[in-house]
């Protein structure tokens, strides 16, 4: 499972903060500047289009994709409850009025 | 500077021994000057000459005309030319260690063995340039142009880098010139044909047939100002206000009128046609909708252009169905090219699968459809061999006043990845360092044919861009400020080859890497483009020629490493790497395949790719290509895709046949010609290099992949 995330994305952060990924062994892959591998791990997913419109987004094992926030949660509180990793929902309905949750 | 000639070569002779300290006004020498006269031999000329258009001092400069003036006098020469003496001068110049002054007192010019060449030979550089005197002096202009611009606008680690095949300026011959230009009918519909240094103008067309002369009118001026394609946005729909009047018949003879004008205009620079591309929309694209319709005599109708989806759909329809038939011997039009959008709304767009089946028709039949994918709000103007714009949120707000929507890519630069490969020996970061080091020489290249052309744009409604400053809309034509700066590749299939041992087609790993490679180049072209505040934006370069050319120039230069990668045929010369980020045209895939898999690089090339299936003999029925179409649109990242097939056209009979084939199927003549799409245009295959020749022996055709 891979999350593709971004530095300066305030969704990707407030996942980042809620889910103890590596424990939960989910890959997370930062775009950014400087990161090809990252940028070409996306683009392999034929994902690159989708990430300019909203980040983040989770690749499951089965390459399969998910881009809203909310199914990214319930996902990853799913996998957290099976890897035995303690996360709750977040109370707050997510949003990005920013603008920076989007590869540039 | 020219000619020196000896009046009485014995008295010239017999005065060498004295000439020391003989006033040089003395000499009883002439010389034929580059102004066509004959002055008397002075001196002073050279000094005049060397303080001028170098940095010499005087006392310098009087020393290199005396001794110059010596060796002339000390030589038997009964006829020396002008560019002689500079040349002489010169090579005082470079004796004397003033490399830089020798620099600056180039005389460039082109070899009389050259010319004489050039004069009864085919220039196969472009294959759009055919034979004639306007090409040979499109030929000999662009030669002295291409040595300006590595001279002149250029630094020499630049013009180095391309002269050693590290990468390649294109249309260097062009150097006065953007590269190519994408545009809106509006702006003749409402400005009319107002044309700096015309001798007359022309207002608004009021009738159909009117506006296509304008059009064509305008393409051909564009031509001459731009390297390049010259595209139009959805042609279709911004003709359709002038439709109603027409029947069906008046509709389909003015698309016969169009595609003949655009594919006959053999007449204009270089007796090249024009490159030209026609973006077509099915539906009336989301930008387009509430726009006021711009009807005859340049004045609004009173209705916005989603009105006009009707009219815009019958010449569709119309345009293909003349493309469908080809020209008068059934051959395929080889321009306009016409670039058909195919979006969300497409689908939702009553009587678009008839289209879809009508356009995938002509796709089978005469090849001629480009299928450009734009998927989720993207909206683009494509054009050249495969290059796009996409729209910005400031373009959307052009669209309101159509006319302004303009775009120009200035230059485009291509990078040999092969020879990075080489270079770097396995060593990934060593091959990144490399990758980065000539995109920054490409950045660098870009920011001084910006320089240069922003000298001439200075010069404004009387300079040589006087068209490209004309600003009828209170903007000048060229929006510098908005154009994209090219950066493509060459052989990424060879890099992987070299640097894995395996091609793009052969493992996901090799995909990977290659997309590694392209995501670094997309990742620097952005920081340079902040760094520079310069549009640098990756296209998948069309390399006609480059392709050829970097795999000359690696055979030559890294001979050992080059041999085991360059494809084609090394006996024969025709020897080339692969397209951009294509694979290798020969790998056995099924065609779905190649486009999903060369998908994957798309997104990361901004400025346009595309996708080749080589039809060979096939012609696939309609409904497997629609399928077939609507799978690339819904499962795939491909940007466009198009279809080719081959044909023979006999020079006998005049029939065309399907297929390439050495000798006429009707008439048994051999006097033959083949065609086919050389790179993102169909053109005759008598035309085109080696390397393109050693790649169509080498194509994979698709021939049992459609069912038919």
């Amino acid at each position: 499972m891979t999350l593709f995330t971004k530095d300066d994305c305030v969704l990707c952060e407030k996942l980042k903060k809620q889910f103890d990924l590596s424990a939960m062994d989910v890959h997370v892959e930062v775009l950014g500047n400087n990161d090809a591998g990252a940028l070409a791990h996306l683009a392999w997913h034929g994902l690159v289009e989708r990430a300019r419109k909203a980040l983040p987004i989770l690749v499951m094992d089965d390459s399969s994709a998910l881009h809203e926030f909310d199914h990214i949660e319930s996902r990853l509180l799913d996998r957290a409850a099976s890897c035995g990793v303690v996360a709750k929902r977040s109370g707050k309905q997510a949003g990005c009025e920013s603008g920076s949750c989007a590869l540039q | 500077m020219g000619v020196v000639m000896p009046l009485n070569a014995e008295t010239a002779q017999a005065r060498t021994h004295q000439v020391v300290n003989e006033d040089s006004t003395d000499i009883a020498l002439f010389v034929r000057s580059s102004q066509d006269d004959m002055i008397g031999w002075n001196r002073q000329r050279i000094v005049d000459a060397l303080l001028r258009e170098t940095f010499l001092d005087r006392g310098t400069a009087e020393k290199i005309s005396r001794d110059i003036e010596l060796t002339i006098q000390a030589g038997k020469v009964k006829t020396i030319t002008g560019p002689l003496i500079r040349e002489m001068v010169n090579a005082k110049l470079l004796e004397m260690g003033l490399e830089e002054a020798r620099r600056m007192h180039t005389r460039l010019g082109v070899p009389l063995y050259d010319v004489d060449q050039l004069l009864v030979q085919h220039n196969k550089e472009n294959a759009n340039v055919p034979h004639g005197p306007e090409a040979t002096n499109l030929t000999l202009a662009e030669g002295i142009k291409k040595e300006y611009a590595l001279l002149q606008v250029f630094t020499p680690d630049v013009a180095d880098a391309h002269l050693s095949g590290d990468l390649h300026l294109h249309d260097l011959g062009f150097i006065d010139r953007p590269y190519c230009s994408g545009q809106s009918l509006e702006y003749i519909k409402k400005f009319g044909l107002n044309l700096p240094h015309a001798l007359s103008m022309a207002k608004p067309a009021k009738h159909a047939e009117v506006l296509l002369a304008h059009m064509v009118k305008f393409a051909a001026a564009l031509q001459s100002h731009f390297a390049g394609a010259i595209g139009w946005d959805a042609i279709n729909l911004f003709y359709a206000p002038y439709l109603e009047e027409l029947d069906d018949d008046g509709v389909k003879q003015l698309a016969q009128m169009m595609i003949y004008e655009f594919s006959q205009q053999a007449v204009a620079r270089g007796g090249q046609a024009i490159f030209s591309d026609v973006n077509i929309y099915w539906e009336v694209p989301k930008h387009f909708e509430d726009v006021p319709a711009i009807g005859p005599g340049g004045v609004y109708t009173g209705k916005t252009y989603r009105e006009y989806e009707k009219q815009a759909q019958r010449f569709a329809w119309a345009l293909f169905e003349v493309y469908k038939e080809g020209d008068a011997a059934g051959r395929p039009f080889f321009f306009p090219k016409p670039l058909v959008h195919i979006t969300e709304k497409f689908f939702k767009t009553d009587g678009h699968m008839d289209f879809l089946h009508h356009i995938c028709e002509v796709a089978s039949v005469k090849g001629n459809t480009y299928f450009v994918f734009d998927r989720g709000d993207t909206a683009k103007i494509s054009e050249c061999c495969r290059l796009s714009f996409k729209l910005e949120a400031s373009d959307i707000e052009d669209a309101k006043q159509p006319w302004k929507m303009r775009y120009s890519a200035l230059q485009n630069i291509t990078i040999n990845l092969p020879r990075l490969a080489f270079k770097a020996q396995g060593d990934d970061a060593k091959l990144f360092a490399l990758l980065t080091e000539k995109l920054q020489l490409a950045a660098k290249a870009h920011g001084q044919k910006k320089k240069f052309i922003e000298r001439l744009m200075s010069l404004g409604k009387g300079g040589p861009l006087s068209l490209l400053a004309m600003d009828l809309d209170g903007e000048p034509y060229l929006k510098l400020h908005k154009c994209s700066y090219l950066i493509g590749m060459v052989g990424l299939n060879e890099l992987i080859r070299v640097h894995l041992g395996e091609e793009l087609h052969d493992s996901e790993a090799s995909i990977k890497f290659g997309l590694k490679v392209i995501a670094h180049m997309n990742i620097i072209c952005s920081k340079l483009a902040e760094s520079m505040d310069m549009k640098f934006v990756l296209e998948q370069t069309p390399a006609e020629s480059t392709a050829f050319r970097f795999a000359k120039l690696d055979l030559a230069h890294f001979n050992e490493e080059a041999e085991k990668v360059v494809q084609g045929n090394r006996e024969k010369g025709e020897v080339y790497y692969s397209n951009s980020t294509l694979f290798n045209v020969g790998a056995v895939m099924s065609p779905i395949a190649r486009v999903e898999k060369e998908g994957l690089f798309h997104p990361l090339i901004e400025a346009g790719s595309i996708t080749h299936i080589w039809l060979g003999e096939a012609q696939p029925d309609k409904e497997a290509l629609a399928t077939f179409v609507i799978n690339v649109f819904k499962y795939t990242q491909n940007d466009q895709v198009a279809f080719s097939p081959e044909f023979t056209a006999c020079l006998a009979c005049g029939k065309t046949s399907r297929g390439l084939s050495e000798a006429c199927p009707y008439c048994q003549s051999k006097n033959v010609d083949g065609i086919t799409r050389i790179t993102g245009y169909f053109t005759k295959v008598s035309s085109w290099n080696k390397g393109k020749l050693g790649e169509l022996h080498d194509r994979y055709r698709n021939v049992d992949r459609f069912n038919n």
